[in-house]
């Protein structure tokens, strides 16, 4: 393939994908330009090591994994917010959910079993941002990949250098986690408290 | 075939069939089977479907025309 072919198909990748790797990177970095300067650098270290890809049909989590080794080696040291060290990161395979739910308290998961519709319907975007935010970044980055930009636990795997078990480990905890912190939203729980 | 499943079994392989993971032809009836007849569970999986769903309508962006020029820009010199 000749150097223009390259480019062109190389622009192409890019230009549909921009849009999700800037909503991943938004989620990453929290902060507009950071994600802005996240998505232009890993264009361009992409494009250096643009002989790396050996499979053109693999583009999307190749330069996925570009854009988030990027974050790993640059964004995140320079981040003033600490890193969530406090949680299991659901490295253990035999982290499931069972063992995970046994862990919640027992008003938690009668809601959990059945919470209000209303309450997901009414859920405002910026506090359902903001739960998701909170997640520590293992969690989020797969909940994000997985739940808002469709990839696979194989290509999640391959984006992060983690095994697909894990993805499927992190899954389950990243949304009990999530489910948590919108059960503490929930309508209600501050009702009758006066200051 | 179908098979019975309990709860716990379903649960476990829920997050999956959302995800679209669970590809086992028996497995994905065995878990059909067991929503179709189990509330609970019934319940549980229209509940995730509902949070993913407000998920990606939330959290899917569109990239700023100021972060599209700059790797416009950026392409040229490539």
């Amino acid at each position: 393939m000749t150097h223009v072919d390259t480019k062109a198909f190389f622009g192409a990748g890019v230009e549909r994908h921009i849009d999700s790797m800037y909503g991943v990177a938004l989620r990453l970095t929290r902060v507009n330009t950071d994600a802005e300067d996240l998505v232009a650098e890993a264009v361009a270290k992409a494009w250096a090591s643009i002989d790396t890809l050996s499979d053109r049909a693999r583009f999307r989590p190749w330069i996925f994994r570009i854009m988030h080794n990027t974050f790993v080696s640059d964004y995140r040291k320079k981040s003033i917010r600490p890193i969530e060290a406090s949680f299991n990161d659901g490295e253990n395979d035999d982290d499931d959910l069972a063992s995970l739910l046994n862990e919640q308290s027992d008003d938690f998961l009668v809601w959990w079993s059945n919470p209000e519709r209303e309450f997901f319907n009414n859920l405002l975007g910026e506090k359902l941002l903001e739960a998701l935010d909170n997640l520590p970044e293992a969690f989020r980055t797969v909940v994000i990949l997985v739940n808002v930009e469709g990839f696979t636990y194989d290509e999640t795997a391959e984006v992060l250098g983690i095994a697909p078990g894990t993805v499927r480990s992190r899954m389950k905890r990243g949304r009990t986690l999530l489910q948590k912190v919108l059960w503490d939203q929930r309508p209600g729980l501050h009702e009758g408290k006066r200051p | 075939m179908k098979h019975d499943i309990g709860c716990l079994q379903a649960i476990e392989a829920f997050y999956a069939y959302l995800d679209g993971e669970l590809d086992d032809p028996d497995s994905i009836a065995d878990f059909e089977h067991h929503a179709d007849h189990c509330r609970s569970c019934f319940s549980r999986i229209e509940i995730e479907r509902a949070l993913n769903q407000r998920i990606q309508k939330t959290a899917k962006h569109s990239s700023p025309e100021v972060l599209r020029d700059r790797v416009a820009e950026l392409m040229k010199r490539f």
